[in-house]
């Protein structure tokens, strides 16, 4: 059994009663209580790591297949959350790859002809943060959305990812940098 | 913290914040994808559709090798078609005559001979497929020789 911590005191300060959930590994039970818990903050993630929202509902089904898959032999010494962004992430650069597969094949296919008009219902929610966080590398954008977003400290992002503190910290350093050029801050 | 990560607190707070009022979807079915493959595709099918084609040939090879044997597809129609000729040749003996293993060889032969044939069309490469098919009664292009030969040689008494 284990609780979820770090930036779980972020919501529990908000009232957030899923903060003080506790799973047993296996349980289709539990599984299904960590899905309806943590669904949208793995999916406010994958939003600023893939192309639109479409995407990122589906990396996140994605996410929790793969989690369930693993989910007998998750070992309840890390944080569930932790565990699932880690996943998440992992899902995110797989489908970048794919993406810029794709983009290259619908290159070759619309070459000669005009680009179309981009999808009104993906405009408003895509910011010029989050528009210039799409082009960030995955682990820097990733690191970006849990320290700022999930609130996590350098360190519980280093034990999610599993890197050293250090490299979290310049990925983030890097991020920003790169942030501030194209916001022109 | 500068006011550039206040700005990205806020600005991450203020794009992704709605998300978390829309309805959580229902969880995407976990379908076991190995099984899946190994019953409907991949190897698994090539292999079980070898086995199935090996089990096929070897059933239709061994109604061949049946047929070429009895002289017809059905063993026990066979069977009584033998005992049928054994009477037949039985009440054809004139007195005085012993055996009848003429008779039922010539019969013999004559079933046995036709469908050797169309076993060999199918591959059979047993030159003596019908060798004691008739509980050893000269079958086959050998027994019609030796029927002969001996139909040949008066019977003694």
């Amino acid at each position: 059994m284990q609780s979820i911590e770090g930036p779980a005191a972020r919501d529990e300060a908000a009232g957030d009663e899923s903060a003080r959930e506790t799973y047993e590994p296996g349980s289709e039970a539990d599984f299904e209580r960590l899905y309806r818990n943590t669904y949208h903050r793995i999916l406010g993630t994958l939003i600023t790591l893939v192309r639109d929202r479409a995407t990122a509902e589906d990396c996140t089904q994605e996410t929790f297949e793969r989690a369930y898959r693993n989910w007998a032999s998750w070992r309840p010494d890390a944080p569930v959350e932790a565990w699932l962004h880690r996943i998440a992430i992992n899902v995110a650069i797989s489908d970048r790859r794919h993406q810029k597969l794709r983009e290259a094949g619908e290159m070759v296919r619309r070459l000669g002809r005009p680009a179309l008009p981009p999808d009104p219902s993906t405009i408003s929610e895509r910011s010029e943060l989050v528009r210039a966080m799409k082009k960030l590398p995955t682990k820097q954008a990733a690191a970006l959305v849990l320290r700022h977003y999930h609130g996590y400290s350098n360190r519980e992002i280093a034990a999610a990812l599993g890197v050293p503190e250090q490299t979290i910290a310049s990925r983030l350093a890097a991020a920003r940098k790169q942030l501030q050029a194209v916001l022109g801050r | 913290m500068s006011d550039f990560e206040s700005e990205l607190d806020q600005e991450l707070h203020r794009v992704l914040d709605p998300v978390a009022a829309t309805p959580v979807p229902a969880r995407r079915a976990v379908h076991s994808r190995t099984a899946a493959k190994t019953i409907a595709g991949g190897a698994g099918a090539a292999l079980g559709l070898k086995l199935l084609t090996a089990v096929a040939v070897a059933a239709a090879a061994v109604t061949v090798a049946g047929a070429a044997t009895t002289g017809s597809l059905n063993p026990i129609e066979w069977g009584q078609q033998v005992k049928q000729q054994v009477e037949t040749c039985k009440s054809q003996l004139a007195d005085g005559q012993h055996g009848i293993g003429d008779c039922v060889s010539g019969f013999a032969s004559q079933h046995g001979a036709s469908v050797a044939s169309d076993a060999r069309h199918h591959g059979d490469t047993n030159p003596h497929g019908n060798n004691g098919a008739n509980g050893g009664a000269n079958s086959g292009g050998h027994g019609k020789e030796r029927t002969r030969d001996k139909a040949s040689i008066p019977k003694a008494g």
